[in-house]
């Protein structure tokens, strides 16, 4: 197998849709109307991801990041491009794609909602045609990285929502797939919840060598999980490389924290290229008394928050 | 109740409706061939009868009467039961409750919305229709403005069958069985799938003061002039009867809904 | 590469089905509920059925016995449908939400996958019914009772079954295409009360819109021709069970099409 998971090359996708008109008027007139328009979701996309890695693929709402992943899995055809994952076209080989990747997406349980988890499990196991060598050493790999006990025989539906993301995590992981699709994975969970998700992506990428492309708008996900980072803005590539990189790329900027007499803390960002940290708090000493001050680098966070106000481009 | 919420709920309805352009045009078509079907069967059984009137009605009336309650079901027809039950699993009927408007009334006028576009997309060209194809046999008077009052009544009293049955759903899962259990009885006993005429004396007597009736065979009657809604007496009967099952109704509806929602208010949905 | 075979399928929806079966005891209410809705539904067709008859002693040439035969060989003719592709009726809601796409995920047949995952056992219950239907008919026509028959009587069961899953797996798929298309799903499933009145009543371009396209004549009409009339069957009688297939097999394209060009824009 080539060393390459995904490849990607000038990959485009266009949907088509109707112009809608405002009001009750525009409702009627709607109804006879040909009047479409195409929108872009993804403009002429370039990337590679390499065997074992971990990419975090980040953008704001509505950026393009479901479509590439809908197009990666082999749900909908691009526009033009070419696509290979795993080496092969997705859209044409659908199934024998769906072999070898996993995907948890949104929110959106893929389990069976009123079976308890390890009945699913073996549906799934049936379902790859996963030998039962494979099966109970994946079961046992989850027993080690995991406390599933207490989840293996509830059902679904009775499940908590982290339970439930941990058992889809699981069951996207069961066939051993090249590549596992992780979208908002610990979106709405609580913090302990969090580490024990984000443990045990790290444990099954290292264990297994998967690569794993997640979507998160959770930046804690992403220095705890990912050294490479692609961002899309607009279903344009505005960034692709090491999450270091960016951090130096933008390293001359401080968030300069303040605490007022009252405790209120203020933020601030400032470039030092331009502005001097020390004038500002002169500045601000003059508006009114400082209690404390502390100067931090940039993080991810910020990094990512001035990408998507344009800050990169 | 301020008005011109209720008219910004409605209108709101109109549009969501319109969202669907191609789904109303295959419902207009898809009912065109269901008016064929119904046409066929009605003709091949009167062609067998032999005689041209059975129980007071021509082979004209039987079609006028069934169309239109086939459209006049189309432009009735709510959902209530299944949305409440999506609601319910979904959690969205606590937010619904928040809402600074009472859930019965807001669920009635966003409906009003839908079967305004119904009315006028479903049961306006239906009738043109009937009125061409049989050369105007509908007699047009006075008796439109008394079918236009009944269907407004059906239209409160069918809302409140949909409402009386619906939050049995926050009492169990089987959406698909209460709904389906409601509609064939409200279809069979309201004459729209045989005319009421049809049924056998006595059932026909029982049949008569179920407010079933009420939501189909009234309107019908009163616009095609049977039932003895011809003299001022019998239609004054037939309006009574539809006003009592409305107010029963709505009484029960309101005082079931309340102790459904406090249920959901004990168990936090 | 394992290949995916009939032989998979067939363990595959087994498997499924029972896991199916054994979740849907723990909502014994529900089961409770729907199948004393289906034997609502049953009854008040059966009393449509008597209160027409009551008034009009033939229809069309046919008698009581031979419409009652017709009327229970349609109820066994949609069992398959009602039992085996009842997640038809949850398609809309799936793709509206975006829920769908979940069925796309894996290495199996997404028709199948999705089909699967619903086995309904209320439609047991009709079953029931349009059998004991078929018996009281046919004991009072009086139709010799030879194997050959019998097994004719189940080859035009399973043919008749096969244009109502047609019907109903086209107008399910059109929701991929057509937002609120929920009323052609209602409109084809009340097409089919239609189907146990003989198709000899269609005159006209109707005829042949009604037998090739909507092919309501063959969910009850010509099959159970091949039993009630042995001397004279119409030669549409003894193809339809190719019919059926080719119908059952075009649904299934289209259905198929449906998943390819929808956008899965619901997420």
């Amino acid at each position: 197998m080539s060393n390459e998971a995904v490849v990607m090359k000038n990959v485009c996708k266009d949907f088509k849709v109707l112009n809608r008109h405002e009001g009750l008027k525009g409702s009627i007139q709607d109804l006879f109307s040909r009047d479409y328009k195409t929108v872009s979701a993804v403009k002429d996309v370039t990337l590679t991801v390499n065997r074992g890695e971990i990419i975090g693929y980040l953008g704001p709402n509505g950026a393009g990041k479901s479509t590439t992943i809908k197009m990666m899995t082999g749900v909908l055809e691009p526009t033009s491009g070419e696509l290979l994952v795993n080496g092969k076209v997705p859209y044409k080989n659908r199934t024998e794609n769906c072999e070898n990747i996993g995907v948890v997406f949104g929110q959106r349980s893929q389990l069976w909602w009123s079976l308890p988890l390890i009945e699913s499990f073996k549906l799934l196991r049936d379902l790859y045609m996963v030998p039962e060598k494979d099966y109970e050493e994946m079961i046992e790999l989850y027993r080690s990285l995991v406390d599933i006990e207490p989840i293996l025989h509830k059902p679904v539906r009775q499940m908590s929502l982290g339970q439930r993301t941990l058992s889809d995590i699981l069951a996207a992981f069961l066939h051993n797939p090249a590549i596992v699709f992780l979208d908002e994975p610990t979106i709405g969970l609580d913090v302990s919840m969090k580490a024990k998700i984000r443990e045990l992506i790290l444990g099954l990428n290292k264990e297994k060598n998967t690569t794993v492309i997640l979507t998160t708008h959770d930046m804690g996900d992403v220095d705890a999980l990912c050294r490479r980072i692609i961002i899309i803005d607009e279903g344009t590539k505005i960034y692709d490389n090491d999450i270091e990189h960016l951090k130096n790329y933008f390293g001359s900027y401080r968030t300069l924290k303040i605490r007022r007499t009252d405790d209120t803390w203020e933020e601030y960002l400032i470039d030092e290229k331009t502005t001097d940290v020390m004038d500002v708090i002169m500045e601000k000493q003059k508006e009114k008394k400082i209690k404390d001050v502390k100067i931090l680098e940039i993080s991810t966070e910020e990094v990512i928050k001035k990408i998507y106000e344009g800050g990169a481009r | 109740m301020n008005p011109k919420r209720l008219l910004a709920i409605t209108r709101a309805g109109i549009m969501e409706s319109l969202q669907f352009r191609l789904g109303i045009f295959v419902t207009l078509f898809a009912n065109l061939i269901y008016l064929v079907l119904v046409y066929y069967l009605w003709k091949a059984i009167y062609d067998s009868s032999g005689t041209d009137v059975v129980n007071g009605m021509t082979f004209t009336d039987t079609m006028i009467y069934l169309i239109l309650a086939t459209a006049l079901f189309n432009f009735l027809e709510m959902f209530v039961v299944w949305d409440m039950s999506r609601k319910i699993q979904s959690g969205a009927l606590v937010l619904d409750l928040l809402k600074p408007m009472r859930f019965r009334k807001y669920t009635f006028w966003s409906y009003t919305g839908n079967h305004v576009v119904q009315f006028v997309l479903t049961f306006i060209p239906t009738f043109i229709v009937v009125m061409i194809v049989t050369g105007g046999a509908i007699p047009l008077g006075l008796n439109i403005v008394w079918f236009i009052i009944a269907t407004v009544f059906a239209l409160i009293i069918n809302y409140n069958i949909e409402m009386l049955v619906a939050p049995i759903c926050l009492f169990t899962e089987s959406t698909w069985g209460i709904n389906i259990v409601k509609e064939t009885i409200v279809l069979l006993l309201s004459g729209a799938t045989i005319p009421l005429a049809f049924f056998p004396e006595k059932a026909r007597m029982v049949v008569q003061y179920l407010p079933f009736r009420a939501v189909y065979d009234i309107p019908l009657s009163i616009l095609l002039g049977k039932s003895g809604s011809d003299t001022w007496q019998g239609l004054l009967q037939l309006f009574a009867l539809q006003i009592v099952w409305m107010v029963v109704l709505t009484l029960a509806g309101n005082l079931f809904w309340n102790c459904a929602v406090r249920k959901v208010t004990v168990n936090g949905g | 590469m394992q290949k995916r075979g009939l032989i998979f399928y067939a363990r595959m929806y087994r498997k499924i089905l029972v896991q199916d079966l054994k979740s849907k005891m723990s909502y014994r209410a529900d089961f409770v509920i729907s199948t004393f809705g289906m034997i609502m539904t049953n009854l008040s067709g059966f009393v449509t059925f008597l209160i027409l008859f009551r008034n009009f002693p033939t229809i069309n040439g046919w008698d009581y016995y031979h419409m009652l035969f017709l009327y229970g060989f349609s109820l066994v003719a949609l069992t398959p449908v009602q039992c085996f592709f009842d997640n038809n009726w949850n398609l809309r809601f799936m793709v509206q939400s975006g829920d769908f796409i979940k069925y796309c995920f894996r290495p199996v047949n997404v028709f199948f996958y999705f089909i699967s995952e619903v086995f309904d056992v209320k439609g047991l219950g009709q079953l029931a019914f349009g059998i004991g239907t078929i018996v009281y008919a046919w004991v009072h026509i009086g139709i010799p009772v030879t194997p050959l028959v019998i097994v004719k009587l189940i080859v035009y069961l399973l043919t008749a079954s096969l244009f109502m899953i047609a019907l109903m797996n086209f107008a399910a798929a059109t929701c991929f295409w057509i937002k609120g298309s929920g009323y052609v799903m209602v409109i084809m499933f009340r097409f089919k009360d239609f189907a146990k009145y003989p198709a000899s009543i269609f005159s006209g371009i109707f005829k042949v819109i009604f037998t090739f396209i909507i092919p309501i004549a063959f969910i009850a009409y010509y099959p159970s021709l091949v039993i009630l009339q042995p001397g004279n069957v119409p030669p549409l009688s003894w193809i339809s069970p190719l019919f059926g297939i080719v119908f059952v097999y075009l649904s299934y394209k289209f259905w198929m099409l449906g998943v390819r060009k929808y956008d899965f824009t619901g997420s």
